[in-house]
């Protein structure tokens, strides 16, 4: 008698027109989504995911998060089906998910972890490049961090959550969603996209080097690498840290409180003198680039044009930015080159707009001359005019 | 010695003892509005100077969509005073337009287009609308950025013609867009086909003016006796020309003064891919017009909005042109030119004053 009422109960709570409604409104949002699907344009339908992974019964069933991503691949990972549709299109994302932290507590049962429609969404999914899509570049962390910034869901992996919302303070983030520059990085730039995993401290140096080549070059032909190696730090992390990358400062490189070096270096500890002497370059090669920019801007505001001067100044901070990039050598040598060429560049650039002040200033004296003499015309002219009968 | 010579080989071939006595017999009216007969002088002064440092531009400048800013460049950085030049022939051609401005505006509130001097009118008009076809050729010549958008503005508008809209447009433009070919042709009509009609257009305002002398205003008139005849009047040679004289070298010294403190700056270089800079605009003098044409609605009773505006404005230009035959010559008929005068006047004030307070380029 209990068991029948509570099977009538169950019934009378499914048939509620609520209940109905909702289960209404999910059917209606997932179809209305799927129109704008990229598998609705290429002529799939609700069957081709929901009744082949129900075995085909005839009726449609929610697909258990474990067989969502083997469902995706069974046409994902077929290459001769995949070429029907785009001939250059990948077919190893389901291998590679296989070796992601996600995909391997996936297999062993963990249903928490991401999985194919967590990224790409269910019904709505869209191509990579389209803007709109969850994992475009512009959207990947928002996207990873809907997951990994909420602590609630990474405290039981042991995770905590503040890699998104460090990575939102880097220079990366800053070139990314300010800038619009998708080249940029983003998570997956560094951790993979199917085959996420964090990158050990090992491998930071070669996720980094794919954008950094010429610093990656330099920090493996310096000293520091063997000493890095030798003590397990992260080549890049020392300095640079990992998600929250801020933009470099001259002021990193030194012994006072505050910079970078000091963490390790003092005074007395090897290397103090190059630490000194790579700043000194950079400072005055810093400094002459300034006091180059306000001459020139000065001759400009008064209306001379100082373009020589402007290329030089540009020519300049290019020697300044590679002499910040010889830095990662750790040595004095080719860093002083550098900043030697970019000094007399600087002073090309100086000269240039003290010239165009000094022209400005003898183009005043001649105006002056100019206007006395035609002051004294026009008084005798008026002196003319008035003796005139 | 050489003198002595030069002169009677001269006088047996030019008419020039015939002309120097004509000039020495020249009078002018003295009144107190003889100071707006100035303006006429200034403006010709300033077009001297057009043509010389024009022709001096020349020699440097290079009409190519590759090579016009950077040749405008040589000549501002590299050519010995071709900061100079440059500046007075931009600055100049700014205070020719004023100066005519002026003195259309003069010769309107004091009544000169009277009878017989309509073809004066008429040709300093005439002239004036030169002046501004000047101004709007010349403007694209340095292939900046600020001339570049605005010159696709300002031929956007002669598409709103109607019939022969898209021909216009093609025509000002040698093409579809504005391009390297546009910069030559503008080229062209700024420095053979404009010159050549300004030229002879002064010549014969010049002829004008010597034939019926200067206008002396009604009201001088009026209080003369209604005698023209009894009229103060200062000889042209060389009381007049002495006062020009005057004027010419003081609009000279500021000329100078203007180029020095404020060399007219040369922007960046075009670039036809780039976006329009925000708040582009044309030169002062067409700054009324072109804010005017901003205030129209898209549509006024079924006709579009711009195509309104410049028929508008064409029909008041022609209006303009054609004063002297189309106003009466009563005094009521003369106190509606001034009433209308001040109208335009106000109007074109307020409109260029509205576009100056919104966002620069």
């Amino acid at each position: 008698m209990k068991r029948a009422v509570t099977a009538a109960w169950i019934v009378l709570v499914f048939l509620m027109p609520s209940h109905l409604a909702w289960a209404q409104g999910g059917l209606e949002a997932a179809t209305a989504a799927f129109k704008d699907d990229v598998h609705a344009t290429a002529g799939l339908t609700c069957d081709s995911c929901h009744l082949a992974s129900a075995g085909g019964g005839g009726q449609y069933a929610a697909i258990p998060r474990t067989a969502i991503a083997p469902g995706c691949a069974r046409c994902h990972s077929d290459p001769a089906y995949m070429r029907t549709f785009d001939p250059q299109v990948r077919v190893d994302q389901f291998a590679q998910y296989l070796t992601s932290g996600h995909g391997r507590r996936m297999a062993a049962g963990e249903v928490r972890v991401a999985t194919c429609s967590d990224c790409h969404a269910a019904h709505g999914i869209t191509r990579v490049r389209d803007p709109r899509a969850p994992v475009a570049a512009a959207n990947v962390a928002t996207t990873c961090a809907r997951c990994h910034g909420d602590a609630a869901r990474m405290a039981p992996f042991g995770r905590d959550a503040a890699p998104p919302v460090d990575w939102s303070a880097s220079v990366h983030a800053a070139a990314l969603v300010k800038r619009g520059d998708t080249s940029a990085p983003t998570c997956n730039s560094c951790h993979g996209s199917h085959g996420a995993t964090p990158p050990g401290v090992a491998d930071v140096a070669t996720v980094c080097a794919q954008c950094h080549t010429r610093e990656a070059e330099l920090f493996r032909a310096s000293p520091k690498n063997a000493i890095f190696e030798a003590i397990g730090q992260g080549e890049c992390l020392a300095c640079h840290g990992n998600h929250r990358v801020e933009s470099p400062a001259d002021a990193w490189i030194g012994l006072e409180e505050g910079a970078v070096c000091a963490q390790c270096h003092d005074e007395v500890l090897g290397g103090a003198q190059t630490i000194r002497t790579v700043r000194q370059q950079l400072d005055r090669l810093s400094a002459a680039l300034s006091s180059a920019d306000a001459v020139l801007t000065r001759s400009e505001e008064a209306g001379m044009l100082v373009d020589d001067g402007r290329l030089a100044l540009r020519e300049a901070r290019e020697h300044l930015l590679h002499s910040r990039v010889l830095v990662h050598a750790f040595a004095e040598k080719p860093l002083s080159d550098m900043a030697a060429q970019g000094a007399a560049a600087a002073r090309r650039a100086q000269d240039a707009g003290e010239d165009a002040m000094r022209d400005l200033q003898v183009r005043r004296r001649g105006l002056s001359v100019a206007t006395l003499l035609v002051l004294a015309f026009l008084a005798t002219l008026g002196l003319k005019i008035r003796r005139l009968p | 010695m050489m003198r002595g010579r030069l002169q009677p080989w001269l006088e047996e071939r030019l008419p020039i003892a015939d002309l120097i006595d004509a000039l020495r017999h020249k009078t002018v009216p003295h009144h107190r509005y003889s100071f707006w007969y100035y303006f006429g002088g200034m403006t010709l002064f300033l077009f001297g100077i057009q043509v010389g440092t024009g022709a001096l531009l020349l020699l440097y400048y290079r009409p190519s969509a590759t090579e016009a800013y950077e040749s405008v460049q040589f000549i501002m950085t590299r050519v010995p005073f071709g900061w100079l030049i440059r500046s007075v022939h931009a600055w100049s051609a700014n205070l020719m337009v004023a100066c005519a401005f002026a003195h259309l505006f003069s010769v309107l509130f004091l009544h000169a287009y009277r009878r017989p001097r309509e073809l004066t009118w008429v040709s300093g008009a005439a002239l004036l609308l030169l002046t501004l076809a000047f101004g709007f050729t010349g403007y694209l010549l340095p292939w900046n950025e600020v001339s570049f958008f605005a010159t696709r503005v300002g031929t956007d508008i002669a598409a709103t013609v109607p019939g022969a809209g898209d021909f216009l447009v093609r025509f000002l433009r040698g093409g579809k867009d504005v391009t390297g070919a546009t910069l030559t042709r503008l080229f062209g009509f700024h420095v053979a086909i404009l010159p050549a009609v300004a030229t002879l257009l002064i010549g014969l305002h010049l002829l004008l003016v010597q034939r019926h002398g200067m206008s002396v205003p009604p009201s001088v008139e009026a209080q003369a006796g209604k005698d023209p005849g009894t009229v103060r009047a200062m000889p042209f040679l060389p009381h007049f020309l002495l006062r020009d004289l005057f004027a010419w070298t003081a609009v000279l010294a500021l000329l100078a003064a203007l180029s020095t403190f404020y060399p007219w700056e040369l922007g960046t270089k075009a670039d036809a891919f780039a976006p329009a800079p925000a708040g582009i605009r044309p030169e002062w003098y067409f700054l009324w017009a072109f804010q005017a044409l901003k205030y129209m609605p898209p549509e006024v009773a079924g006709i579009n909005g711009e195509a309104v505006a410049v028929a508008a404005m064409s029909a008041g230009a022609l209006a303009a042109l054609l004063l002297p035959f189309v106003a009466g010559h009563t005094a009521r008929s003369r106190r509606t030119v001034v009433w209308l005068g001040l109208v335009a006047g106000a109007f074109m004030t307020a409109m260029t004053w509205l576009a100056l307070s919104g966002p620069t380029p």
